[in-house]
């Protein structure tokens, strides 16, 4: 007789990627691992200059500043500003979220059946909104500096 | 318990940093429209707005204090990262010092130089 073997549910890093049939909750929570990942990235970078090179004094600091100006380095900028507006709204979701407050109040289990995860689909949304509006205000500012 | 602690902490800590980075990168990235409302933040990044910053205590205890909880909040979320990718003990404690490690040595070289200017 054939062993039955258990299903693998262990998908590692994969996982972040496919897990079968995402809702945007998912994608949310993908965001927020990627977007966190390359704000701590940036966290590095950011204080080796703030140290290292800011110690060295003035011609040391405008050499840096001078190279961190170029296009590239600002649309880099710009991401993690992106990155940050996203993983604080998120966040600020996801804090709700585990101290319940955004879970409604309980209700008879009666068809069509409101999960939470349906119930609290507004606040997923209102992240998406709330983020991209952030992330306009601050292009507005990139491009009117003068990138 | 500790789990939890921790966890509780890593909330806090998440929004502590909303308001302090916020702050900040209002400053550094809002110029321009901070400009338009009246608030004049003179070229956040050159030498001269830099060290005037650098020579307050306030942006400096600020500044500290963003980094500590800023430091706090991603390693802690980086260990969660990683520790899910193995479900060896041993690796995962090797996991956690290394991290702690690596906090303290970026805690140490963040805080030594801007108190170092303050007290240039």
């Amino acid at each position: 007789m054939a062993q039955i073997q258990p299903r693998q549910n262990y998908l590692g890093a994969g996982g972040w990627v496919w897990a079968g049939k995402y809702k945007l909750e998912r994608y949310l929570y993908a965001l927020h691992r990627i977007t966190g990942l390359g704000i701590l990235l940036y966290l590095i970078l950011h204080l080796l200059m703030t140290t290292a090179f800011r110690i060295q004094g003035q011609e040391v600091w405008e050499a840096t500043m001078a190279f961190l100006h170029g296009p590239w380095f600002k649309l880099g900028e710009y991401l993690v500003v992106v990155a940050f507006a996203y993983h604080m709204v998120n966040g600020f979701r996801l804090i709700l979220q585990e101290l319940g407050f955004v879970m409604g109040r309980p209700i008879p289990p009666v068809y069509p059946y409101s999960d939470a995860l349906r119930r609290k689909r507004p606040w997923a949304i209102a992240v998406v909104v709330v983020a991209v509006i952030l992330s306009l205000v601050f292009l507005y500012d990139f491009v009117i500096g003068g990138w | 318990m500790r789990k939890t602690h921790l966890w509780f902490l890593q909330l806090i800590s998440g929004a502590l940093i909303a308001v302090l980075l916020g702050i900040h990168m209002g400053l550094m990235h809002l110029d321009d429209i901070l400009i338009i409302l009246g608030i004049d933040a003179v070229e956040p990044t050159s030498w001269d707005s830099m060290i005037s910053r650098a020579m307050q205590v306030t942006w400096v205890a600020l500044y500290i204090a963003l980094l500590i909880v800023a430091l706090y909040h991603a390693l802690y979320g980086l260990r969660g990262v990683i520790i899910e990718l193995t479900s060896s003990a041993a690796a995962k404690r090797a996991v956690t010092w290394i991290i702690i490690a690596f906090g303290l040595t970026a805690f140490i070289a963040g805080t030594y130089v801007p108190i170092a200017l303050l007290s240039s």
